[in-house]
């Protein structure tokens, strides 16, 4: 998330004496769930069904969010049970002149997220984070190639709309890959705009249908889709937004024809890890920058003391939470009942976990 | 001399009593939720409402009672200082204590994480999950790792070596009650250490700064902002948050000494800790502590320290649940033969006043209470 750091007005670090920012954000969302004194929130304006599995949320965020470029994502975070998750989602649409944010959001298997934001109602409030992400469509009149599989349309959408809204004053050509034609989010606005400004395009690639109109092909990403889609000559600007391998395979068949190649792969959804506890894992310290190799079957807080990091601790059995810490990423293993965690945390106990993945903690 | 109410156990017998502790724990972790997360909440609107409802009607008395209803002045300023203690007390007891061990980290609100959580009272969080969090909880009882045995002060158990000095402990102990909050900020600074010459003045000052800002803060805002808010009327406001604070500072004194000094409250030696299972510091954390009974009004005033037992057990298990979890608590111990300590409030603090007076005295410790049995 990005934040500026600056220093509180004196004004309002004489409040901050009388009422800390939590009270004064009982108060406010008392009055409006919305407001907070410090918070980005948003509120769910309107809500509808956009493709199978796939939905847009219309989020109007409080006074706190400073905005977002077309092509940025931002982090959600509800409360499901008790406990706050968070994801981050691109916004499928530019900025509009009512400040409201469009999410288009595709349920998971097996991610809970996905499937409770879908479910929203018209006015419920969400945790909203800073806009975040580089991706967008580079300076210069040289032609685009935008490559999006599945839910990596969304910032796709966005920076489209963008290039609508300017006229499309250079070339955009955007390949759209999905599974099947019920799962294409906006086919039809993608079309309209393709029938109104030549400079255009627009191709759907199913990969678990036929193809049957013009602008439809069949298959994966390889060389030959690629070759109709590249110009006869001359090198272009690329953006790839997909699943790991998606990515990597655009990246690897474009390579010799790009000036630019920009991409965001969306993690997979969590996958099973191997429940051994043998060998080493990376883990990234993100406050002091440091990256090293950790064994799996000890405590974190061990396995980091064998590599020289002292992390402070007390107890080392799970009683004083001196030693817990941030994880915003990885998977960790519980030692008294070896169930395994992907959720971030905002404290983990390094005494009481050891490393199942490769991770990142806050230290 | 209380009498031996609880038998020693075979190691083999303190495993086993540590698998089961552990696997309530486990059954419990299972199934915290929206119910958990609703409850906290609840608290936090209790100490908000409780709080702005005491500045209220203490201000309106002051104001009012000064100018044209001079007969409101005493009903309206007590009434609001008594809410102003009680929401003082919720925030400290049911509310801080209880985040600042980690209960309610799995929620992952950022107003609710143990790391993070700063409390309404004049000793910071930083040192209290020091002396508390990890000390207190780790070495509970133990001399000479303890801190809270006595505070440093007081002489609660035969086991402390007595001094002259402890014949004033019993108007000492009155003392240290008004002023609890006071001795609660300074008791990592071990000022004595200073007067002994055994820290410099410069490492004293350096460890004391966060201290002092938080003094500060907190004296700012009790005793001068919210005073200052009733104009030339400021004085009951600021009576009223004074007798608020030393309200507060009794009844939490009160409960806490009831967790550890009553009767039966054991203290170990520093050897009894060396190498210690699982089950044997379970079966450590039963025998220095001591709960309260009172049901569910006495559950949620102190903090639900009331099973002071049950939360040395499961210190960052939410303490809504320590209730439910003490029906099963008490037939494990009763089963291995372990007395479960608990009592009203008066008659538990009758005994910590007794053992206060008591011990002001020269006195010798009873006969040995070992945990575990010999072979």
């Amino acid at each position: 998330m990005v934040t500026a750091i600056r220093r509180p007005h004196w004004l309002s670090r004489l409040n901050a004496a009388w009422a800390p920012p939590a009270v004064l954000d009982f108060w406010l969302s008392r009055l409006n769930p919305l407001w907070s004194w410090g918070d980005a929130r948003a509120r769910v304006v309107e809500r509808r069904p956009e493709a199978e599995g796939v939905t847009t949320l219309v989020l109007k965020p409080n006074r706190h969010f400073r905005g977002f470029r077309a092509g940025q994502h931002m982090n959600i975070g509800v409360e499901i049970d008790g406990v706050r998750y968070t994801r981050s989602y691109s916004a499928s649409d530019m900025p509009r002149a009512d400040g409201c944010i469009r999410m288009t959001v595709k349920a998971v298997e097996g991610g809970k997220l996905g499937v409770h934001l879908q479910a929203l109602a018209v006015g419920s409030v969400l945790q909203l984070g800073q806009a975040f992400g580089e991706l967008c469509v580079p300076a210069g009149q040289a032609p685009c190639l935008m490559l999006a599989a599945g839910s990596g349309i969304t910032p796709m959408l966005a920076l489209v709309q963008a290039q609508a809204a300017a006229g499309f004053p250079r070339p955009v050509r955007l390949a759209y890959w999905a599974r099947t034609r019920a799962e294409l989010v906006q086919a039809a606005t993608l079309r309209g705009l393709a029938a109104r400004h030549p400079n255009f395009h627009v191709h759907f690639m199913l990969t678990g249908e036929t193809a049957h109109a013009a602008d439809e092909s069949a298959g994966r990403i390889d060389s030959h889709h690629l070759a109709t889609l590249l110009p006869e000559d001359g090198r272009i600007h690329v953006l790839a937004c997909g699943s790991h391998g998606f990515v990597e395979r655009a990246r690897a068949l474009l390579h010799s024809r790009c000036l630019s190649f920009q991409s965001e792969a969306f993690s997979p959804p969590p996958r099973v890890v191997d429940a051994s506890d043998e060998g080493h894992v990376r883990v990234t310290l993100l406050q002091t920058g440091r990256t090293l190799d950790i064994a799996r079957n000890k405590s974190l807080l061990e396995a980091l003391e064998e590599q020289g990091i002292k992390p402070r601790h007390g107890c080392r059995m799970g009683i004083c939470n001196t030693c817990s810490c941030g994880k915003p990423s990885g998977a960790t293993r519980a030692l008294h009942d070896r169930s395994v965690q992907h959720e971030p945390t905002q404290a983990l106990r390094l005494c009481m976990h050891a490393a199942q993945s490769d991770l990142s903690l806050e230290l | 001399m209380p009498k031996i109410k609880s038998r020693a156990l075979s190691p083999e017998e303190l495993d086993r009593f540590g698998e089961e502790l552990d696997a309530l724990r486990a059954r419990t972790l299972a199934t915290l939720g929206q119910g958990d997360a609703d409850y906290i909440r609840r608290i936090v609107a209790g100490v908000r409402w409780l709080g702005l409802g005491g500045r209220v009607v203490l201000m309106a008395g002051a104001i009012l009672g000064g100018t044209v209803l001079p007969s409101l002045l005493w009903p309206l300023c007590i009434l609001g200082t008594v809410l102003l203690g009680l929401a003082k007390i919720l925030e400290n007891m049911e509310l801080g204590h209880n985040v600042m061990h980690g209960q309610f980290d799995w929620m992952g609100d950022p107003a609710l994480q143990g790391r993070s959580y700063e409390w309404d009272i004049v000793g910071t969080s930083d040192n209290w999950r020091k002396t508390h969090n990890y000390s207190h909880h780790t070495w509970t009882n133990v001399r000479g790792m303890d801190d809270d045995i006595g505070y440093g002060l007081l002489r609660i158990f035969p086991e402390q070596r007595w001094k002259p000095f402890y014949l004033m402990q019993p108007a000492i102990a009155v003392v240290f009650a008004l002023l609890f909050e006071w001795g609660v900020a300074l008791q990592d600074l071990r000022i004595g250490r200073w007067f002994a010459g055994k820290m410099t003045g410069r490492a004293l000052w350096k460890m004391a700064t966060p201290v002092v800002k938080k003094i500060g803060k907190q004296t700012l805002k009790d005793y001068v902002l919210f005073p200052l808010l009733a104009g030339p009327f400021f004085l009951p406001v600021l009576l009223g948050n004074i007798v608020a604070n030393v309200i507060r500072n009794i009844w939490t004194y009160v409960i806490i000494f009831c967790g550890h000094f009553t009767a039966d409250a054991e203290v170990f030696p520093r050897e009894s800790v060396v190498n210690e299972t699982r089950g044997h510091w379970y079966l450590r954390q039963l025998r220095g502590s001591s709960n309260l009974t009172g049901g569910r009004l006495m559950n949620l005033w102190s903090g639900n320290l009331s099973h002071q037992i049950e939360h040395h057990f499961y210190p960052d298990v939410p303490a809504n649940r320590y209730a439910s979890m003490a029906v099963e608590v008490r037939e494990i111990c009763a089963r291995y033969g372990q007395h479960y300590n608990t009592g009203s409030l008066p008659r538990q603090f009758g005994t910590v006043v007794w053992r206060i007076l008591r011990h002001a005295f020269p006195s010798k410790p009873g006969p040995a209470r070992p945990l575990m049995a010999a072979g």
